[in-house]
């Protein structure tokens, strides 16, 4: 195997086996998943595989979750490589701990990453395949005159002879080829598969009930386990109960070192699991078994109305961060500052706008619950089959409880029904491998729709505090901006510098208005309740508050808040976006009475996104019409691809803004099940369009390429809170706009 | 513990299960081992776990597996051999399905209301499996020409 280094110091691997295979390394795609993984952990790498059967296979370690990336990665590979996309085979790889990883390894699925950040090397890895097997090709006619060729879907003809030759038959002598260092890339202008919308390979076998999620997973022999939580958070078990009759086994089940947040720690035992014969009698069981649990001392204080009352102390009362010190929970970071004092241009203003904002934990529910199979063997083997978004971090968990070496442990990363950032934990994956340790047979366990919720790691409450003076002529001359809600990343372990937490005040800073001064501050809110990553993170927060915010200061100012915002925007791709959104969504154009439009835009994951969201009603019931999202994420692979992502993060929007809350009482969370969480039918459904705003160039590597999978979240409650104002003249700054809506069955 | 013999997908299965209240949705996925029909809320919710009793749409979740005896089941993977019915097609052609999980029981609903003799918009306003994914938009369109 030789590995050769090219320009951009991007590694290519090569293998002969059984034709040519060239592998690749791939980005991590957020540091912080780098800080949870192993220290040893440093490649993720990909294969791209042309057999000498004329097959062409493509290894990665992506999950595939329903956002289609996993394809899209095919798609960029087609290109370069000159070759039909429907012939390229995915196939999921193996994570590896080992550097180089052997076989294709793992990335985390996460940051609406996988495409924007392993464009480039696709591309390049392509080009290279291409490129020796054009070379391979050019030694067998014995001719090298480069211009004598023409590629067309994988067969090298050379026109002089009219003489063909298909990758495959080339596949073993370019194996023994070096990697071209910089081998061109398709021109911009003959792209015939990247930009445009190919069919999605995996939607046959998810029409016929073939696609087998984890949930689905069967293992001869194996056995069924359900879980059962103290529904407290922070309770442990007291005593393991005895096997009820008719059932196999109980497991006492302990939170595994890096898989516990906030209240749950490492090695407390917080939850029981029942094993026996098939998932409904044992989930009844389960439900009957007698299980006691001490709840933590500050049980009283995991409620609502404390976590309220601490966030709003700490809107005045919060303690500087100090380098160097312990910072604890109440810790204010400046997140930014310009050089002229906000505070005091804002107390000199004209007129001052003052807006506290407050936003709910939420839970990811996805439709999927969380589940895990596993099959150990001591001393042999471990397989773990899992819906997850980081098979990387389940091996190195999995190689932490049982003590085998990677080589013995296989992650099978299944489909997953749905991930939204709580699948890339890896809680319930440990738990699967104690109960396959405890009893050494096949186990699937499974999560009722009941834990899913009350065991989440929601995303964080927030109450954010935002006050703005305008001078005269309605001009901005100062910003203050806190966010105060409890860091995910601090959950994690994970240091948080004198910024804060870049989870938590991500989206209000670097807003490229034109604010005179500004200060923007983030503050740890001490709520111990689980939290972590869900669908565009601090972005559905933060974009919520400043373009509830930048209405006000419109409305406060006497502007229209299109015009308003256009004004004091000084980027001009965001003015781009915001013009391409107001003409998406008619919003020069009357509405009629009883219907009124709002506006938003931001950023997240590098991309830019507007929204207008057209309303219909009255201050108790309206109808959401129609949402006009704008997006510049610089190119798109797969436009159809792109369109299904914004529209369905525009209805996970929309669940989060209506209906969206989780609430606790004595730290046990109180909406259960979908009744008591309620989400958007198809009845209520708007009409969603997208407009997709490409950059110029798809071959200029300076530009950066934003992500979509999460994009179409954050903009939607601003643009929906805006449009209510306008309708109703009612300033919404809590969500959801329905605390509390409940959901009633189908029939 | 009682036996029973169910007709699903034109095939007679005789299942053993320790009573007669197990609802038919875990008898299909853990008994008989078709996984195509999914657990989604099991409170009749969500209609993930929909299925065809002689040719209605019922909630698995919620449907005795005693009460399904001599009746003719049919679950996603019943549908058609060859993806050929054609709410399975608009969906294929509509490229539908993001992660997938709830298009089972979508599909299914679907074909029980077709079954009923219903079209285009009027099947649409009868829908009301869940969606986390969000993919209604497409839905819509696919069933517009059903
Ligand atoms: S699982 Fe039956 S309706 Fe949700
Ligand atoms: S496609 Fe994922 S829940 Fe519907």
């Amino acid at each position: 195997m030789d590995t050769i280094e090219n320009a951009s110091r991007r590694k290519f691997l090569v293998s002969s086996a059984s034709g040519l295979a060239l592998g690749f390394t791939l980005t991590d795609p957020l540091g912080i998943t780098r800080a949870e993984a192993a220290a040893t952990d440093t490649t993720v790498t990909s294969w791209l595989r042309i057999g000498t059967d004329n097959s062409i296979t493509l290894t990665v370690g992506a999950s595939e979750m329903g956002q289609g990336s996993f394809f899209g990665l095919a798609q960029i590979l087609a290109e370069d490589l000159l070759v039909d996309y429907a012939r390229i085979r995915t196939e999921q790889g193996q994570p590896s701990l080992s550097n180089p990883a052997p076989v294709g390894a793992s990335l985390n699925t996460v940051g609406s990453s996988i495409i924007r950040r392993n464009f480039w090397a696709f591309r390049d890895a392509a080009a290279a395949a291409r490129e020796m097997l054009l070379e391979a090709g050019m030694n067998r006619f014995g001719d090298h005159d480069r211009s004598h060729y023409g590629i067309t879907d994988g067969v090298i003809i050379h026109q002089p002879s009219g003489s063909q030759l298909t990758y495959g038959q080339v596949a073993a002598d370019a194996a023994l080829l070096t990697p071209p260092a910089s081998p061109p890339l398709v021109p911009d202008r003959f792209l015939k598969i990247i930009g445009r919308s190919v069919t999605r390979p995996d939607i046959p076998q998810k029409v016929d009930g073939s696609a087998v999620y984890g949930l689905d997973v069967r293992l001869p022999n194996m056995v069924y386990a359900v879980v059962r939580h103290c529904p407290n958070f922070g309770g442990t078990l007291l005593g393991t109960p005895s096997v009820p009759s008719g059932m196999l086994a109980v497991v006492p089940l302990k939170v595994a070192a890096g898989t516990g947040r906030g209240t749950e720690k490492t090695d407390a035992f917080n939850a029981v699991a029942v094993v026996g014969p098939n998932t409904w009698d044992t989930w009844q069981a389960a439900r009957r078994l007698g299980v006691s649990w001490t709840l933590p001392a500050n049980a009283a204080q995991l409620n609502d109305a404390q976590f309220l009352a601490d966030a709003q102390n700490l809107v005045t009362n919060a303690v500087p961060y100090q380098a160097g010190g312990a910072n604890p929970p109440g810790t204010l970071y400046t997140v930014e500052a310009s050089a002229v004092d906000a505070n005091a241009q804002i107390a000199g203003a004209a007129k001052v706008v003052d807006a506290t904002y407050t936003l709910p934990y939420v839970a990811h529910a996805c439709m999927e619950v969380l589940n895990c199979t596993v099959d150990y063997v001591a001393g042999e083997k471990c397989d773990i089959y899992a819906p997850t978004q980081s098979a990387r971090n389940v091996l190195s968990l999995a190689v932490a409880l049982t003590g085998l070496a990677p080589s013995q442990i296989t992650v099978h990363t299944t489909f997953l029904g749905g991930g939204l950032g709580r699948k890339a934990e890896t809680d319930f994956v440990s738990q699967a491998i104690q109960i396959g340790m405890a009893i050494q047979r096949p186990v699937k366990l499974t999560w009722p729709r009941e834990e899913d919720f009350t065991r989440d790691q929601y995303r964080p409450m927030a109450l954010v505090h935002a006050r703005a003076g305008l001078d005269s002529a309605g001009r901005i001359v100062g910003w203050k901006y806190r966010n105060i809600s409890p860091s995910i990343l601090g959950q994690r372990g994970i240091p948080l510098g004198a910024r804060g937490d870049s989870q938590g005040y991500e989206a209000s800073d670097e807003l490229p208005y034109d604010f005179g001064s500004r200060l923007t501050e983030y503050v740890t809110h001490p709520s111990p309740i689980p939290v972590g990553f869900w669908r565009s993170v601090g972005a559905s927060i933060n974009t919520f508050c400043v373009e509830s915010m930048m209405d006000e200061l419109a409305a406060a100012a006497g502007f229209d808040p299109y015009q308003y915002r256009r004004a004091l925007l000084t980027d001009p791709r965001w003015i781009t976006i915001l013009d391409a959104a107001a003409t998406l969504g008619n919003w020069n154009s009357p509405v009629p009475a009883g219907t009124a439009r709002g506006i938003a835009i931001g950023a997240a994951f590098d991309s830019i996104v507007a929204q207008v969201v057209e309303i219909s009603g009255t201050s108790t019931s309206f109808s959401v019409r129609r949402v006009s999202v704008t997006i510049d994420s610089y190119l798109h692979v797969n436009p159809q691809s792109v369109e299904a992502q914004i529209t369905g993060g525009v209805v996970h929007g929309l669940n989060a803004a209506l209906y969206g809350r989780q609430t606790f009482s004595n730290g046990a969370a109180q909406a259960r099940n979908f009744n008591r969480s309620r989400m958007i039918r198809l009845n209520e459904m708007p009409q969603v369009d997208v407009a997709l705003k490409p950059g110029p160039s798809q071959t200029d590597r300076t530009q950066i390429i934003g992500g979509v999978g999460e994009l179409g979240v954050p903009t939607l409650a601003p643009a929906l809170a805006n449009a209510y104002f306008r309708l109703t003249g009612i300033r919404v700054r809590s969500l959801p706009f329905f605390p509390g809506a409940t959901m009633g069955e189908i029939e | 513990m009682p036996t029973y013999t169910l007709n699903i997908n034109g095939n007679d299965h005789t299942v053993t299960v320790q009573d007669g209240n197990m609802p038919l949705l875990w008898v299909l996925r853990d008994i008989v081992g078709l996984t195509g029909t999914k657990y989604g809320c099991g409170i009749e919710v969500c209609g993930a776990c929909s299925v065809m009793v002689n040719g209605q749409r019922e909630l698995s979740c919620d449907f005795d597996v005693s009460s399904a005896v001599g009746k003719r089941i049919v679950t996603i993977e019943g549908l058609s051999a060859d993806r050929s019915h054609p709410a399975q097609q608009a969906w294929i052609e509509n490229q539908v399905p993001q992660c997938g999980y709830c298009q089972s029981g979508m599909l299914v609903t679907v074909a029980a209301a077709m079954n009923a003799g219903h079209h285009g918009n009027q099947i649409a306003s009868e829908l009301r499996n869940l969606c986390v994914c969000g993919t209604y938009q497409r839905i819509k369109q696919a069933i517009q020409k059903l």
